[in-house]
């Protein structure tokens, strides 16, 4: 295998998801199967150089930072629930 | 009426003279929907009021004598497309109840010529996967075989299109998800330029690699499409401030003289049937007058990994705004850390979780170096190798996909075959090239269409349109008997 319980157990951290007991060693099965090739990737021996990227096209211009009209809060908060003009979060405690 | 595989162009006609009116036009496909669509579905939202009502307006410029060329023509919309006021899902629970409040640049840039929206297609998950089996809503099926899939991102605009419930819409590609939908359907589809199209109110997948396109019944149709949609935009940092030329421009002219490749490589590991369809396409070009040129892309070896492992940083950083709090379903805990855990486990498909589990692989403390790092280094060898073909032709020729549409759940439980089968495409995306699919064949048992693609040079969309429009005024498309 290429990755092991604890490396999924690991990524499930880092990715705020979970899986109950089967689920694990299905998902480690999976990823060990894409992980081996993704490490075909190490067969090629050149160097990432940072000064070659994005120098072909020139995009866009970045926006003045300056205030503009932009959305009306209402239609902002119109996918939010619970709103009373603000957007109102759940109550979690840690 | 017989919408059969109406073109875009035609329809115009048809409205310009007066022959039938935005209303009744808009009305036909509805029906035909709504007629057809339980047992395809490619729509997840159909838009039926707002249509008619966009319609009648439609008319009025038209009566006007003030149309441009999308006035009170029908399309359908990817579902990861931005629209306000309708939903806009991507295929998934997490933004199940998701109503936009504003447009992408991209509806906008329709809305200002008086398009029609039919609805929106339904797609894999976030746009992950090449079925259109991971959606959470419509598992859209092909036309040509309803056993089969219509391939994948897009595959709801393409199956639509070519079963003509819409003349034409729009899809997203990240790693071929226009190109290998279009050629699965029958259908043709342009991934533009990485700049050329506002990404604007697309829901971000890999933000170095999506870009917004038209799938359509001909080259033509899509010229027409990208001309609406493409230029700068303020809101979007990475469209390219260039001027855009006429897409239409170059169509019809003789392709006499122009340089083809064949990069040997795209046609080691497909299927015999494609590879025998895509070179005897090629033939017919070079009897137009093309010089085919035979050359080598040895980076297609490692292309695989190096496209999913920036796909799915890139993922896992985009879909992390995803918590249940400040984007999309909310699940239930007693922590911070449950709520964010419960609304994603319940928001999110098999697929989209696997590809953020990798992408968090590739970028975590200890791996970054060995496999994301590794991927930009193969992408700047890639973006190499096609500049130097580049050097010796005018556009390259490949085949769109390894195989014609496979059986629903043939990939279901292997994501490294499903993966594998993104060959042909995904080094597009990753040098930030535009591509093109059109139909060069059907399968001798099945009457499977077969799909190739033209590659061009950054920003010359022109010639690969001019090259599919060449080959496609010689070529009889069959339409489904769907």
């Amino acid at each position: 295998m290429a990755v092991d319980m604890k490396t999924i157990e690991h990524l499930c951290g880092l990715s705020k998801l979970t899986y109950d007991e089967k689920g694990m060693e299905k998902v480690m099965g999976e990823m060990s199967s894409i992980i081996d090739l993704m490490d075909e990737i190490k067969g090629f021996d050149l160097t990432y150089d940072d000064t070659k990227d994005g120098n072909e096209i020139r995009f866009c211009d970045t926006r003045e930072d300056v205030p503009e009209k932009s959305f009306e809060t209402e239609k902002l908060l119109s996918n939010a629930e619970n709103t009373d003009g603000c957007y109102v979060v759940p109550k979690v405690v840690e | 009426m017989d919408l059969t595989r109406a073109k875009i162009r035609d329809l115009r006609k048809m409205l310009d003279s007066g022959e039938i009116s935005a209303a009744e036009l808009c009305k036909e496909y509805l029906d035909k929907i709504e007629e057809k669509d339980n047992s395809l579905l490619s729509y997840i939202t159909v838009t039926k009021d707002e249509a008619m009502k966009t319609a009648e307006n439609a008319q009025k410029i038209i009566n006007e004598g003030k149309a441009s060329a999308l006035t009170g023509i029908p399309l359908a919309i990817k579902d990861n497309i931005c629209t306000d006021g309708i939903k806009t899902t991507c295929a998934s629970k997490m933004l199940g109840d998701f109503i936009p409040p504003y447009n992408a640049t991209v509806i906008e840039k329709l809305n200002e010529q008086g398009y029609v929206l039919l609805g929106k297609t339904s797609m894999d998950e976030f746009a992950m996967g090449g079925s259109t089996q991971t959606s959470a809503f419509a598992k859209t099926k092909n036309p040509y075989d309803l056993e089969r899939v219509p391939g994948g991102s897009s595959g709801g605009s393409a199956a639509a299109v070519a079963a003509s419930l819409t003349p034409a819409a729009l899809g997203s590609d990240t790693g071929g998800s226009i190109r290998q939908p279009a050629s699965f359907c029958g259908v043709t589809g342009i991934k533009p330029t990485y700049g050329r199209v506002s990404r604007y109110g697309l829901v971000a997948f890999a933000s170095s690699l999506d870009q917004i396109g038209p799938i359509a019944n001909d080259a033509r149709d899509c010229a027409i499409l990208l001309n609406a949609i493409c230029g700068g935009d303020r809101h979007d940092a990475t469209s390219a401030k260039i001027d855009t030329p006429d897409f239409t421009e170059k169509l019809g002219q003789p392709i006499k003289g122009m340089k083809i490749a064949l990069p040997k490589e795209f046609y080691d590991g497909v299927d015999d049937t494609v590879r025998a369809c895509v070179t005897d396409a090629a033939k017919e070009l070079e009897k137009q007058g093309a010089t085919l040129v035979e050359c080598s892309m040895p980076g297609l070896k490692y292309a695989i990994p190096a496209y999913y492992l920036i796909a799915c940083a890139e993922a896992a950083s985009n879909l992390s705004r995803f918590d249940g709090i400040k984007y999309g379903y909310r699940g239930e805990g007693r922590t911070y850390n449950e709520l964010i855990i419960d609304s994603r486990n319940k928001g999110f498909g098999e697929e989209v979780k696997r590809r953020i589990l990798l992408g968090n692989y590739a970028l975590s403390s200890g791996y970054y170096d060995a496999y994301y790092k590794k991927a930009l280094a193969l992408k700047q060898e890639i973006i190499k190798e096609y500049n130097d073909i580049f050097e010796q032709a005018d556009v390259i020729l490949t085949p769109t996909a390894p195989t014609p549409a496979y059986k629903i759940g043939a990939q279901d439980n292997d994501p490294v075959k499903m993966y594998l089968a993104d060959i042909c495409t995904v080094t597009v995306n990753i040098a930030g090239l535009p591509g093109i699919s059109t139909t060069c064949g059907y399968t001798a048992d099945a009457g499977l269409p077969i799909g190739m693609s033209l590659i061009g040079k950054r920003f010359d969309e022109q010639t690969i349109l001019q090259v599919a429009d060449a080959f496609e005024q010689g070529f009889v498309p069959v339409a489904p008997k769907f």
